[in-house]
């Protein structure tokens, strides 16, 4: 077929369609679904008894918010890269809090490694809140793909990890206000590991998650 | 119109009447925008003979994805990121068929079939001729015989009734037939 002709033949196929609404917009949608819900899994597993005294803590405050604002940011992004010819840079967004993030829990691994030294890294053998903040990863990511798929994700890859980003970020900061991590090497670990985890195990099925829009 | 487009063609009220609907509109986007589309893309894919292919590809991309433009923003950022994409794919694809081809020396005798060989290489046409189905008989069509799912499967998977899928594969097949030829 040449071009001219598939060009006639496309434009006969053209229907009404709904426009994809900005970035901004779909995130807004999705955390008045998600968030109702990670509060009441928060409202069921019940908040930690300590929890005020906890936000009070500049460490953890710091980290707690830096959680959420990699979380909110990497879901702005995956939505964001859903739409041709936004810029990369501006997909790089989530990766200023999560230094933060990760900087504030680093230094709570240092502080506890001067006061115990090398005892202060026992509780990173088990595997604690990593299956915790998958199972709630679940809420976000399912929200995030039912948004993600009315786009183009021309990079299924980078739209995956990015979503699985915010997913188990906004998890982690979600376990943060019901479960004890006192260990900042848990959290290093753990918190901080599982969510890097998850995204490259969700960036090797990009293709799956998210089918191009051509076959190719 | 914004930004980079001033000074070009009326993009973004194209775009917009396209997606309301507008065939004509839709039909005057691609045509201005071919020339655009063939710098591009041979620019991108220098002494390369698929290049029309892959502007092809792009036309088709563009058409499925129209509904992700927002007619605030500049349409050549937009269009431009469907071009890279689709030459990055091509060149995914060319790297793919090096890996899978074998250099031999002397070849006694080829498969007598050329007809055979002839259709298994114009799996790009194939694709492109699916493109131009209607979205139901498309996704029919790639559940149930590209990626071989039962009828159940394809049914959970799409939403829609296998006795709808059986249908819309059906005319999927034959518009196919249309469009390919015998």
């Amino acid at each position: 077929m040449n071009t001219e002709d598939l060009i006639a033949q496309l434009g006969r196929q053209v229907v009404p369609v709904k426009r994809l609404a900005p970035p901004l917009h779909r995130l807004m949608r999705g955390l008045a679904v998600m968030v109702p819900l990670l509060a009441l899994i928060v409202v069921v597993m019940g908040p930690r008894a300590d929890l005020a005294e906890r936000l009070t803590d500049p460490g953890f405050a710091i980290a707690h918010v830096a959680a959420i604002a990699t979380g909110l940011c990497a879901a702005w992004a995956a939505l964001a890269s859903t739409v041709p010819g936004i810029s990369a840079w501006r997909l790089a967004l989530p990766v200023l809090p999560a230094l933060v993030w990760l900087g504030s829990v680093g230094m709570g691994c240092l502080r506890d490694w001067v006061v115990r030294g090398t005892d202060s890294l026992v509780p990173a053998i088990h595997p604690q809140c990593l299956p915790e903040i998958a199972i709630i990863s679940i809420v976000p990511i399912s929200v995030l793909m039912v948004l993600l798929r009315r786009g183009a994700a021309l990079n299924p890859g980078r739209t995956a990890v990015l979503a699985a980003l915010a997913a188990s970020a906004l998890a982690s900061a979600t376990l943060d206000l019901f479960h004890h991590a006192e260990a900042a090497i848990i959290v290093l670990v753990w918190h901080f590991g599982g969510v890097v985890m998850l995204s490259a195990v969700f960036g090797l099925m990009g293709q799956r998650l998210f089918p191009p829009p051509l076959p190719r | 119109m914004t930004g980079q487009d001033v000074g070009d063609p009326q993009w973004s009220d194209w775009m917009a009447a396209a997606q309301a609907g507008d065939q004509q509109a839709f039909v005057r986007l691609l045509s201005v925008a071919l020339p655009i589309v063939r710098r591009m893309v041979a620019k991108r894919r220098q002494g390369l003979r698929d290049q029309e292919d892959v502007v092809q590809e792009v036309l088709l991309t563009l058409h499925v994805v129209r509904h992700t433009y927002d007619p605030a923003r500049p349409f050549l950022p937009w269009l431009a990121a469907i071009v890279a994409h689709r030459c990055a794919d091509a060149g995914r694809r060319d790297t793919h068929r090096v890996r899978q081809t074998s250099n031999i020396d002397d070849l006694p005798e080829t498969i007598g079939a050329v007809e055979t060989n002839m259709l298994a290489m114009d799996s790009a046409a194939l694709h492109r001729a699916m493109a131009t189905l209607p979205e139901g008989q498309r996704k029919a069509l790639e559940l149930v015989k590209l990626r071989e799912m039962s009828l159940s499967e394809a049914s959970t998977a799409s939403g829609m009734s296998e006795g709808a899928l059986k249908v819309a594969v059906h005319r999927a097949i034959k518009a196919l037939k249309g469009i390919l030829g015998p």
